[in-house]
């Protein structure tokens, strides 16, 4: 029997605590400021995940220009704010995405546009997509349709930047303080070896977010089955050195 | 001496690397991925990794009624959905010997040809973003969306319009509506001389595009390459023309060919078929106030319709190039199995792995948009 059937996933549970108020008057300004900036310029991933994209183009372009509102393409996810997921996710495309999420620096925003997004749309019984996309990633924004019209696009940016104005977008802490519960439906969905080269739990420790979610059975499996990332070649110099005994390079200067 | 057991640790040259080329790159065109081989910026050799937006299409298709699936059809190609729909729709016309209305053709024929505009517009658009354009991808899209609205009007959605049902089209076009679009055709049609000197005489675009992924006829032909793909080359074949479907047999319309088979002479035919399809839209305004009648056939109730066993293959041209579908009916209130053959899984996984081949890394995205390969549609 499947080690992974023994473990129940664990319910996720909001321990956000969304906006908190700082003793000192200034800092709370500069919060707030800080806030604005956020909410005013924000770089989205250039990733068509599904059909939905092709409503991208005619509303960052002239017509709707997104760019107005501050929005603008970004190719890397190093240096990105939003994941767009347009549309229904294929298994092996949650796979690019969880890495693509992991990889961006906190705040980080997801909005999942598209019927398919909220619960499997059109393809309800495809056997080749994930169907509800916040089982596996905390999602900020759902934009619902078949598929949305540019303008739904930019009414649900626009509502995620009055929740990052007024400090309510706080999901992507979720992933940190829930780590255990996204990590075992993706476990459910790719097999209990999955990992990712990102490091959460260290990272949730490094944000001061970790909780008694973080940690759970999910992840001591993810442990036991995590390889060390390690460079192709200094494992290739070690295995030389087993096999032979000795270094060749000082033999061959002999 | 080494021992016996002493392998020669096999390592690539230096100078030779691999790089993973998409899903998330803004070269790509959709969710799609290329591994590439490198040496410098040459490329040595190319290989598709396709899947990412499988959605098990055909299999889907089995499980929902003939009616149902008037609404999953255009999901396969997003940028050029109606031939989707009007090819599922011919292909359970014939299997049950359905005679559609004139009046239901000429509407057919309209929306093929606002798609194939649509669908143009986006391609050279896109194609001049990868070689570092930017206004004409601008002017594209903002063109594209003008014909969207037409749809908009016609049908009531924007980019799936879900107008074609088997035995006609669902509505009858609204008041005005032929004086709108020939609005839009005049405008479209004054578009064209600011696209040629911004972009398809534009030496920045000549320079970088001539000679880029050429292929031969006998080349194409092999390698199953239809559509403005194969015009290129320098053969003139069309379904539209080689095998009528609908009306087209009473529209007086060119069909034009390139003799280079590069990536310019792919874009010139876009360019020249724009002005074809323009052609085409202008005689369908003129000739369809006079056909008069009904827009669709009576068809049993389509929740407990049995299409008659048999098989059949219907072919139409879309933007794209040839399209297929392959439909067996068992009698059922199903269909037994669909296979649709679409052109750009030749053209993204075949032809480009071997165009890719020689040329240089950031002609590969160029390449990619010259073909107009549409990843939902290689995947399905």
């Amino acid at each position: 029997m499947n080690e992974l059937d023994k473990i129940p996933v664990r319910q996720e549970i909001s321990v956000a605590e969304g906006n908190v108020k700082r003793s000192n008057p200034l800092a709370n300004v500069f919060d707030e400021l800080v806030r604005f900036c956020q909410s005013r310029s924000m770089f989205m991933l250039h990733y068509c995940t599904g059909c939905g994209a092709i409503e991208l183009p005619p509303a960052m372009t002239s017509r709707f220009d997104m760019e107005r509102l501050g929005i603008q393409p970004m190719v890397t996810p190093r240096q990105a704010d939003i994941l767009l997921i347009t549309g229904y996710v294929s298994v092996k495309t949650l796979k690019r995405i969880i890495l693509t999420y992991e990889q961006m620096p906190s705040p980080k925003y997801v909005i999942g546009i598209c019927s398919c997004t909220v619960n499997g749309g059109m393809y309800w019984q495809s056997y080749a997509t994930a169907k509800v996309l916040k089982e596996y990633l905390p999602v900020d924004i759902y934009i619902a349709g078949c598929m949305p019209r540019p303008e739904a696009v930019i009414s649900g940016l626009r509502d995620l930047m009055g929740d990052i104005k007024s400090g309510r977008a706080d999901n992507w802490k979720r992933y940190f303080q829930n780590y255990d519960h996204y990590l075992g439906n993706q476990q459910q969905l790719f097999g209990e070896d999955w990992q990712t080269p990102t490091d959460i739990i260290a990272e949730a420790e490094h944000y001061g977010l970790m909780t008694d979610q973080t940690l759970g059975e999910h992840t001591a499996l993810l442990q036991k089955h995590q390889q060390p990332l390690e460079a192709l070649e200094f494992s290739l110099g070690e295995k030389r050195e087993k096999i032979q005994g000795e270094n060749p390079r000082e033999k061959n200067n002999e | 001496m080494r021992p016996e057991n002493y392998e020669a640790i096999k390592q690539p040259p230096s100078n030779e690397f691999e790089l993973n080329f998409g899903p998330n790159h803004p070269g790509i065109e959709g969710n799609y991925a290329f591994r590439v081989k490198l040496n410098g910026d040459e490329v040595l050799s190319a290989r598709a990794d396709a899947g990412y937006l499988h959605r098990g299409f055909e299999k889907l298709m089995e499980g929902r009624l003939w009616i149902q699936n008037i609404a999953l059809v255009p999901r396969i190609c997003v940028p050029d959905p109606v031939p989707m729909e009007v090819c599922y729709s011919l292909a359970i016309e014939e299997l049950c010997g359905l005679e559609i209305p004139e009046r239901a053709m000429w509407l057919r024929v309209m929306q093929l040809e606002m798609s194939r505009l649509a669908a143009h517009l986006f391609a050279f658009g896109g194609h001049a973003a990868t070689t570092g354009m930017y206004t004409p991808m601008f002017w594209g899209v903002a063109d594209r969306d003008l014909i969207l609205d037409r749809f908009e009007e016609l049908t009531g959605g924007r980019v799936y319009s879900i107008y074609n049902i088997p035995g006609g089209v669902r509505r009858d076009m609204p008041d005005g509506f032929l004086d709108r679009l020939g609005t839009l055709l005049d405008y479209l049609d004054s578009r064209l001389p600011d696209y040629d000197s911004l972009f398809f005489r534009n030496q920045v675009f000549i320079k970088r595009a001539r000679d880029v992924g050429a292929m031969t006829q006998e080349q194409a032909l092999k390698w199953g390459v239809t559509g403005p793909n194969l015009r290129a080359t320098g053969l003139a074949f069309d379904v539209r023309r080689d095998d009528p479907y609908l009306v087209y047999d009473k529209i007086d319309f060119d069909i034009v060919t390139e003799p280079g088979g590069d990536a310019l002479s792919r874009n010139l035919v876009r360019r020249a078929e724009l002005k074809q399809s323009i052609r085409i839209l202008r005689q369908i305004i003129k000739h369809l106030p006079s056909v008069k009648g009904a827009v669709r056939c009576p068809i049993p109730n389509p929740l407990a319709w049995n299409v008659p066993a048999g098989e059949t293959y219907t072919r139409v041209e879309s933007s794209k190039g040839e399209l297929a579908y392959y439909v067996v009916s068992n009698g059922g209130d199903k269909p037994y199995r669909v296979h649709v053959r679409g052109p750009s899984s030749m053209h993204a996984v075949q032809v480009l792995e071997k165009l890719a081949v020689g040329s240089r890394l950031e002609d590969v995205a160029q390449i990619m948009f010259s073909l107009d390969a549409c990843p939902p549609e290689v995947d399905r």
